[in-house]
């Protein structure tokens, strides 16, 4: 199922974490992929080149995740991008944040290949049935 | 061998950048002290663990997620307002970062950290429920917060409105830890998760799974100590590399297309002019690679200046003294190699300023001054090298009392103490065995570091001094140079032989004139502005004969003492590009370098051949006075 075209980027402030997500997502089968290192850097990525795909943190300097996801529903040209939050907390009131900000996925630290597939998974299946895919 | 077999990578890059935001919370820690109510550092903090907490899930290292948790959750209770900062809350917010800090010297021996000390677990969870430490430390963690909160994970689930809520509710209690996440946000485990083996490999991509028996020993590494060799350079220092050698090729291209012409015989003024400006081009564009390459090499010192100010506040707490680390010129840039061979030395300048330069609290009242004194670390840019400097506003040095404790040591003789001058008696601090503490205490330890520092120092071809004011405070000096790669020299002659001294050392050159002269005890000395310097010759201290008479001297300073260096002619001073001289090294050579000639020449280690005796004997007078100045002074 993996489209290896897909374009990722990959938004957190530990380039340790940057380099595990790009790792899964390599042996996921997607190779193109881009980092950030916070929401504004991720920001001015997404607007000087397409992408396909954002997996962000939540906790990150100068903009957090969950602005970068209100951000990203805000503009129209960025608002059906696919937004996968990846975070250490697994809060209820994270998990609704997410949710009310319009996150396609919310996937906790840490976590295996396995499950970040079965992610994609299910957010390319429902952009499969809305049709905006 | 290591508990993590396979994924060294992912281990180094962790522990290079966790260390990195571990030190940057011990500063806000410091910070927080001052200002208990700062909202900014208290996230700061909280997203300093919150981060570390998350790689160290992927490393599986579960008793440090478990410690980073709760220290996370207690600024998380913090930050909102709901807890204020205490001295209490402090001491074990401390305690956990030094426990924290212990894990990744687990990590470092490529083990899985130790248990964290269950009186520590205890506080923080009594901190966090806002209890006072020393009640909490005895009560076991409350369990009521568990059942609270595990209650409420059902309503989580009914809760769901959203069209994403089933998708976003199944990626929390997604089918392969269930429970573990909602009871992992609500309260610390009191034992360690562990999470499936298949985490580790996942997280290591394919590597893991490359090798068939990923358990099994995987061979060279030496488990002792995962050194990071590796280093983080900016793209753009790559970037500017890259256009560098670039540039390079092309000018070489214009040589190959000109040594053409030349060779079948164009040598007309515009080729000669063509030539002449390609070769100036190529000069100016390999000095620029060779910075641009020297500069990938550079860190910021800010790097190594960071993890003090909470070594010194915590060393001051512990003498019941007030101090403050003021840090400045943590721009400054300097080779990566000496940013982890200076980290010692500094830190024993430090703590020796706590301890022994910062007066108490009631010397300081009863000598006016305010009662927090301030300890500078200071680093910047000089010329070709780099100062950094430990001051200390403390009570100064005593040269007298220096002199006798060095006596009464018996680490010099009455006579030579009564020939130092201050200078000279500050630096007997720096002798093997001299401790200036009374008494030995387990901050500045037994008087093995001075020596130890100075040592370290000019391993890295730098000096260090001291500079006093009885009643002002002390400065520690030290100099070193921008990089250990390129050492500025001066080129002397022995006969027709070229050797090279390190112009570090070098104060002056002068004429060695025959009634400068003297003699003293049987040795050439020479007066040099009051100073009174034995002459050595190159020939000597090399074990050459001596054929002429030496015509120069060379007036070198290494830090126990200076010396003329009687040579026969200098050929003034070179850049020299070091080239080690690995399983051949002749006693006194540091290593070789060429000229632009093409001749090698040979860098001379003043130390080692300073280190025989025989050599130091000095010569007599008369061989250093020609034949016919012999006949008149005798």
């Amino acid at each position: 199922m993996a489209d290896p075209k897909l374009r990722f980027l990959v938004v957190d402030d530990f380039s340790t974490m940057r380099r595990i997500v790009r790792n899964l997502l390599k042996e996921l089968g997607y190779a193109n992929v881009d980092e950030a290192e916070d929401g504004a850097v991720a920001l001015q990525k997404l607007n000087a080149a397409p992408f396909d795909f954002v997996v962000t943190d939540w906790n990150m300097p100068n903009m957090d995740g969950l602005t970068l996801l209100q951000t990203i529903r805000r503009t129209p040209q960025f608002k059906h991008l696919p937004v996968l939050m990846i975070t250490a907390e697994a809060k209820k009131e994270n998990i609704i944040a997410a949710a009310q900000s319009g996150a396609s996925g919310y996937i906790v630290k840490p976590f295996t290949a396995a499950t970040l597939a079965e992610k994609l998974e299910k957010i390319f299946e429902k952009m499969g049935r809305s049709g905006a895919a | 061998m290591t508990d993590f077999a396979g994924m060294e990578d992912l281990l180094q890059d962790f522990l290079t950048e966790a260390g990195d935001l571990l030190s940057g919370v011990d500063n806000k820690l410091v910070d927080l002290e001052r200002s208990p109510d700062d909202r900014g550092l208290l996230n700061d903090i909280f997203r300093g663990f919150h981060t570390i907490k998350g790689g160290a899930g992927f490393l599986n290292a579960g008793e440090l997620v478990t410690l980073c948790h709760l220290t996370e959750n207690l600024f998380d209770r913090l930050r909102n307002g709901e807890l204020s900062v205490t001295a209490e809350s402090m001491d074990i917010i401390l305690a956990a970062t030094a426990a924290v800090r212990d894990m990744f010297g687990d990590l470092e021996r490529g083990v899985m950290p130790h248990v964290a000390d269950g009186a520590l677990i205890a506080s923080l969870q009594g901190a966090i429920q806002g209890v006072a430490p020393l009640s909490a430390a005895a009560t076991p963690a409350p369990p009521a917060v568990a059942t609270k909160v595990a209650a409420g994970s059902p309503q989580v689930t009914s809760a769901g409105a959203g069209p994403d809520w089933q998708l976003l509710m199944s990626a929390v209690t997604g089918a392969r830890a269930p429970s573990t996440a909602a009871v992992q946000a609500a309260l610390p485990p009191a034992e360690p998760e562990l999470a499936p083996e298949k985490i580790i490999s996942a997280a290591l991509g394919r590597r893991a799974t490359d090798r068939p028996g990923v358990s099994g020993p995987t061979g060279r590494r030496e488990p002792e100590r995962v050194r990071d060799n590796s280093i983080r350079v900016d793209t753009a220092r790559l970037d500017q590399v890259l256009n560098l050698s670039g540039e390079i090729g092309l000018t070489k291209n214009r040589l190959n297309a000109l040594r053409r012409d030349i060779l079948s015989g164009r040598n007309d003024t515009e080729t000669l002019h063509a030539l002449d400006l390609a070769v100036s081009q190529l000069d100016l564009l390999v000095s620029d690679l060779q910075n641009a390459v020297m500069k990938t090499r550079m860190q910021p010192i800010g790097r190594l200046f960071q993890k003090y100010p909470r070594i010194a506040r915590d060393l001051a707490r512990n003498l019941g003294k007030d101090v403050e680390l003021v840090l400045a010129g943590e721009d400054t840039e300097i080779d990566k190699t000496m940013i982890e061979d200076l980290s010692d030395p500094i830190i024993h300048l430090i703590r020796n300023a706590v301890d022994h330069g910062v007066e108490s609290a009631s010397d300081r009242a009863a000598a006016g001054k305010p009662s927090k004194s301030e300890l500078r670390l200071e680093a910047r840019q000089e010329g070709d090298h780099i100062v950094i400097l430990v001051a200390d506003d403390g009570r100064g040095m005593d040269a007298e009392r220096l002199r006798a404790k060095a006596v009464a040591k018996g680490l010099i003789s009455e006579e030579e103490a009564s020939t130092l001058d201050e200078r000279q008696s500050y630096n007997l601090v720096f002798l093997p065995g001299f401790s200036m503490a009374e008494k030995i205490s387990d901050v500045s330890g037994r008087g093995v570091g001075m020596d130890v520092v100075r040592t370290n120092i000019q391993k890295l071809n730098g000096a260090i001094e001291i500079r006093s004011q009885p009643g002002k405070g002390t400065t520690f000096v030290i100099n070193l140079p921008l990089t250990l790669a390129i050492l500025p020299v001066l080129l002397v002659r022995l006969g027709a032989q070229p050797f090279a001294v390190p112009l570090s050392m070098v104060r002056e050159i002068l004429p060695i004139e025959p009634n400068m002269v003297h003699d003293v005890g049987g040795r050439a000395t020479m007066v040099v502005r009051g100073e009174v310097l034995p002459i050595l010759t190159l020939s000597g201290l090399l074990g050459w004969p001596q054929e002429q008479v030496p015509g120069y001297g060379v007036l070198m300073q290494t830090t126990d003492m200076a010396f003329v260096l009687a040579i026969d002619s200098f050929a003034g001073r070179e850049d020299a590009v070091i080239k080690s001289l690995d399983d051949f090294r002749p006693k006194g050579v540091a290593g070789v370098t060429t000229l632009s000639n093409g001749q090698i020449v040979l860098i001379l280690d003043m130390k080692e051949l300073l280190a025989d005796g025989n050599a130091m004997q000095g010569i007599p007078r008369s061989a250093l006075i020609p034949a016919q100045g012999e006949a008149v002074s005798g």
